[in-house]
């Protein structure tokens, strides 16, 4: 999970390996609003499963490669 | 999860922010008036139900979006530094804390220092762009690698 400079350098670092998914660093912000903000308060309750997965298919991250174990 | 749990891992986290680094479990153990086997054994629990990720001698490793080593990701937020486990977590960790906050890495590829600031959840830099190389079906089989 890592912060590339472009997608260039993304396609240059797999060199020829087999890529994941790329997300602009806007949608990633996003995502980590959604999924961290509610970590820290005193009445903090563990995500489930399907929590989690509606926070990634509010963003737009559906599909095969966004679906959770 | 049950309650005790909770408190455990809540107490773990607070006691993370308070300190820029994971506490150790005779930290926890004095800061709850519990035996620092209780601790161990709480945060093996919390550790199987991915609350927070142990090492191999038992310490806390990450509490997510923290991490209890140093990492390609630094973020300073609210005067003072934490090291992520990922540029997610670098987000996060301002998420978390509801603050602006600020992060460095570099690109994997060419080394070159990327520096972003965090102002209401925004990036002050849109041009980077983020890549999971495995399908989150597989996040948690190896949540280091991850």
């Amino acid at each position: 999970m890592l912060l590339f400079r472009s997608e260039a350098h993304v396609t240059s670092w797999l060199a020829g390996r087999e890529p994941g998914t790329t997300i602009s660093i806007t949608k990633l912000a996003e995502l980590a609003q959604a999924w961290w903000a509610d970590r820290l308060p005193p009445h903090w309750r563990p995500h489930t499963r399907d929590q989690n997965q509606a926070i990634l298919e509010e963003l737009g991250l559906t599909g095969p490669f966004w679906r959770l174990g | 999860m049950e309650p005790a749990d909770v408190e455990l891992r809540n107490t773990t986290y607070r006691r993370f922010v308070e300190l820029g680094r994971a506490p150790s479990a005779p930290e926890i153990a004095a800061a709850m008036g519990i035996a620092v086997e209780d601790v161990r054994a709480g945060w093996r629990r919390l550790h199987d139900g991915h609350a927070l990720v142990l090492d191999g001698d038992g310490n806390i490793r990450m509490a997510a979006p923290f991490s209890a080593i140093p990492t390609a990701f630094k973020v300073e937020a609210a005067g003072r530094s934490w090291y992520a486990n990922c540029a997610w977590d670098a987000f996060g960790i301002g998420a978390a804390l509801q603050v602006d906050s600020s992060f460095d890495t570099e690109c994997p590829d060419c080394a070159t220092p990327i520096r972003i600031a965090v102002r209401d959840g925004r990036p002050d830099d849109d041009t980077p762009v983020f890549h999971v190389l495995l399908p989150a079906a597989r996040w948690w089989s190896d949540i280091g690698f991850t």
